[in-house]
């Protein structure tokens, strides 16, 4: 057979395939031509029971221009408030449903569906006032009994509602006397009840009524969300993850100025940097840390950092030797001048400096000081400066002697250890290559090694796998969950704790200051665990990052700066589209 | 052997080649470390212990791996079921399909380009070899060949999007979101422009440089001597002798690309906040999401089967040679 009839057949299959070429070419080009291409700011007074946020004027413009567009590196998991995991989710919830109370900019809790409330003498029933004036989107009015309903509900039904469920924990009872007033009778005082009531949505009952399992109820997705909030959910893609939320004109509190918001999701930060620059976009939720000094050049953008609650933190093997499974930590880390030579040999300056680029500030507590507008963080903390002579002496004066490889030992003891972090970000890999020169000049020897943050929790809780980790937690807005992280009961398959620190009086403190509503006591109470866990150093805390954010001058003004964010309801009700 | 036994013993050795490939995807993700839950929630405050438990008993991860699991997947992998996505709550398969076609006009446009242009600026180095044309076109592609993806993205984003307007992320404006794409024509294509032009530079250098090596050699062969000195035309000896003959390299290439197209343009999806499967597998990974990740690989090998399936009988029909041994 000749090349030439090898050949035949392509013939005819290559006309059949230029043709369809041809035709998508056409089709394609046809289609990339046609491209084009006053109100007051809600304050919020705080009293000693009661706090009102004062009403805005009527909405000044509308339309597309008045819709402040965020970008944002990820998107609401559901909107479905009884199984939400991401913090995304929460951010619209807080937008499009009201709550008993809030946490304002300063940090403190003020009424929003209440407006008062007062607790019994023995701590034990809360009574709740409610402002008049709530709708609901649909137009119905909002009654006590339906909040009644909804928190009852989650009372009843704690493995359904498996995300909102620790608020309500404690609970007996709630009833609603009349349309205004809300009963909520406890087992126990509780000490962060404005808190856990920031969290108890008030979600439209008929949304949720006809749910018969836990599964049925956590896979509702609710993206016809009905609320009562200041903004109306519109469209919640859960492809894309675009939300469109449109202003709640009749919002008891006064209709926001602006006409509505959008939040899009941005795979990676370089790209939405470049939609602000480019004005895709109007606000950020979060700048990269690395695109902040750029952001800050950009002409009509105002970039901003924020004192934040974040904080990274070095976590010390605090496993009992008796646990099952045994610890596999150096036991010479169990030794406090160890620990001590440790944080002598920290620079935290030079972390924030070098790695975080000055956008964080030291750290010394599992408290930020930019928790509750400072009022739980331990201001009598002196924390251990960076001295490596201090270092070396402390473990001199503890029987550590240097030997000829530079590394220091005891008897057995041989001061070498594994040093674990997460891959989910390079500032780990930076802080430990920064820490290995500094432990070596005090005769420490660590081994930085990356790991996948599942992997890393397999080797903390509870098998204690480990010698020393760099990891990071966002807190809570309320001191409760960060300190049960130091508890020894959260030293379980599922729990928090990854330091294993077991200590009988702090697990003591911890139990007491959840019920006490005095918050002057619980605040004492708070500051003595903190200074237990900065002593006894499971976990050495590093540095608070900063709270990165921007929006574009030319397009609005009145974004609130806090560390709840730009994006928070007190902040939107308050930005006006520039004219 | 006749065709039609050829046929059916391919179609046999690609049911055999998935139900393999069905045992190592089971297999795969579950030797990774870690506690899929965990990982699904990270270090999420909200759940506590009980919860999680609660988690792994809905998703049978209580249960041993084999026989188990093993037997509930391919269970529910028989009944067509790929079941649902632990991080999305949603069914695997509606996840897949809400990406698939996203992720088919993406990379189907970007393909079709660089063929084209890969083609022709392959046959005309080819053909004027040694001149500024040749030199320039091989210099382009090798240089379009080697960018890392990624790069080239951001510098398209950030030029595209400053100088001449193009979007930054997305498949359409936030505003569309939720419309059917016939609606929004404009609008897609909008955003499209900038990813497909990544995409289409990344393979258009792959294909120039296979057609051009190809059209040498065949203008080496004795036939196209033969034809000049019929005094065949130049375009005659192109179009008629050459180009069918080196067709035969990028008819491969062509088969081998589309099978992975379904995979997705990782990178690309990436960096233009594109949403589709590739994103989507990445997600899937990070997440341990497994049967997301399963159904994801499924989808993939299938379309690879497929490709090579077609690729196999295509040759029986563009070279006889093949249906002979």
């Amino acid at each position: 057979m000749t090349k030439e009839h090898e050949t035949k057949g392509i013939k005819s299959r290559f006309s059949m395939f230029g043709l369809k070429v041809f035709v998508i070419l056409i089709l394609v080009s046809l289609v990339m031509t046609a491209c084009g291409g006053s109100t007051t700011t809600p304050t919020a007074t705080v009293g000693t029971s009661a706090t009102e946020i004062t009403p805005t004027e009527a909405p000044t413009d509308g339309g597309a221009d008045a819709t402040v567009r965020f970008g944002w590196l990820g998107a609401p998991d559901t909107l479905n408030p009884a199984y939400a995991f991401l913090s995304e989710s929460w951010t619209i919830f807080h937008l499009i449903y009201s709550t008993l109370t809030t946490q304002a900019i300063d940090g403190s809790y003020v009424g929003l569906l209440a407006k008062d409330w007062s607790v019994s003498e023995d701590g034990l029933t809360w009574t709740y006032h409610l402002k008049e004036g709530f709708k609901w989107h649909n137009g119905e009015p909002f009654t006590a009994d339906q909040l009644a309903w909804a928190i009852n509900a989650i009372m009843k039904d704690p493995e359904g509602w498996a995300t909102v469920a620790n608020y309500a924990a404690g609970f007996l009872e709630v009833t609603a006397p009349d349309a205004n007033t809300l009963v909520i009778v406890t087992e126990y005082p509780i000490g962060n009840m404005d808190y856990r009531t920031s969290f108890l949505y008030a979600f439209y009952p008929p949304d949720f009524e006809n749910f018969t399992t836990a599964e049925e109820l956590q896979n509702y997705p609710n993206d016809q969300a009905i609320g009562t909030g200041a903004f109306i959910l519109n469209t919640f893609n859960k492809d894309s993850g675009v939300v469109l939320l449109d202003a709640n004109k009749d919002y008891a509190y006064g209709a926001p100025k602006i006409a509505g918001i959008i939040f899009q999701t941005f795979d990676n930060g370089d790209a939405m940097v470049q939609a602000l620059k480019v004005g895709d976009v109007d606000a950020l939720t979060s700048v990269p840390a690395s695109a902040y000094e750029t952001v800050q050049g950009y002409a009509n953008v105002k970039a901003m950092t924020t004192d934040n609650t974040y904080f990274y933190e070095l976590i010390i093997n605090s496993v009992d030797p008796n646990n099952d499974p045994a610890p596999t930590g150096n036991p010479a880390l169990a030794d406090p001048a160890v620990r001590l030579a440790m944080a002598y040999s920290l620079n935290k300056q030079d972390l924030v400096d070098i790695v975080m680029q000055g956008l964080a500030a030291p750290g010394d507590s599992i408290i930020a000081p930019a928790m509750g507008g400072g009022f739980w963080h331990d201001p009598n903390m002196k924390d251990i400066p960076f001295d490596t002579a201090m270092a070396n002496s402390t473990l001199e004066d503890a029987g550590y002697t240097l030997g000829s490889d530079g590394v220091r030992s005891k008897g057995d003891l041989r001061l070498e250890f594994r040093l674990q972090f997460p891959s989910t970000t390079p500032v780990y890999a930076r802080v430990a290559d920064m820490m290995v020169d500094w432990f070596k000049q005090a005769g420490i020897k660590i081994t930085p090694q990356s790991m996948d943050e599942d992997s890393l929790i397999a080797a903390t809780t509870p098998t204690g796998d480990y010698d020393l980790v760099i990891w990071a937690w966002e807190p809570d807005p309320d001191p409760d969950f960060i300190l049960s992280v130091m508890t020894t009961d959260q030293f379980v398959d599922g729990g928090w704790s990854d330091s294993g620190y077991h200590n009988p009086e702090y697990d003591q403190l911890y139990l007491d200051q959840q019920q006490l509503v005095d918050k002057t006591a619980r605040q004492q109470a708070i500051w003595k665990m903190q200074e237990m866990v900065f002593n006894d150093m499971p976990y050495i805390v590093l540095f608070y990052e900063d709270l990165l954010q921007a929006y574009r001058t030319d397009r609005f003004t009145g974004f609130i700066e806090s560390p709840l964010g730009i994006e928070a309801t007190e902040s939107l009700l308050n930005v006006t589209p520039v004219k | 052997m006749n065709r039609r036994d050829y046929l059916l013993r391919r179609l046999g050795l690609s049911v055999v080649t998935i139900l393999v490939v069905f045992v190592i995807n089971f297999l795969l993700f579950r030797v990774l470390p870690g506690d899929p839950i965990r990982s699904v929630i990270g270090r999420n405050i909200r759940i506590s212990a009980e919860t999680q438990q609660a988690l792994r008993e809905q998703f049978g991860l209580d249960k041993p791996v084999f026989p188990d699991q093993l037997l509930d997947t391919f269970g529910q992998w028989a009944r067509g079921n790929l079941g649902i996505s632990w991080s999305l709550r949603r069914p695997v398969s509606e996840v897949l399909m809400s990406k698939l076609w996203n992720t088919v006009i993406l990379i189907g446009l970007g393909q079709i380009l660089a063929i084209i242009l890969g083609v022709i600026l392959g046959l005309l180095a080819g053909w004027k070899r040694k001149t500024a044309l040749d030199v320039g076109a091989l210099t382009f592609s090798l240089v379009a060949w080697a960018i890392p993806t990624f790069w080239l993205g951001i510098i398209l984003l950030a030029a595209g999007s400053t100088w001449f307007g193009f979007p930054t992320a997305g498949i359409v404006s936030p505003a569309n979101t939720g419309k059917p794409l016939i609606t929004v024509l404009p609008d897609l294509a909008h955003h499209l422009f900038l990813p497909t032009l990544t995409l289409t530079i990344l393979y258009l250098g792959e294909y120039m440089l296979i057609m051009r090596s190809s059209i040498l050699e065949v203008l080496s062969e004795d036939y196209i001597l033969t034809a000049k000195a019929k005094g065949l035309s130049d375009w005659q000896v192109l179009w008629r002798h050459a180009l069918r003959n080196a067709m035969l390299p990028i008819v491969t290439l062509i088969a081998l690309n589309l099978g992975f197209t379904i995979a997705g343009a990782i990178y690309i999806e990436t960096v233009f906040s594109y949403d589709g499967l590739g994103k989507l597998f990445q997600t899937a990974l990070t997440k341990q999401d497994y049967p997301l990740l399963q159904g994801a690989f499924i989808l993939l090998a299938v379309s690879v089967i497929i490709a090579n399936l077609a690729a196999d009988l295509l040759y029986t029909v563009l070279d006889p040679r093949v249906k002979e041994s």
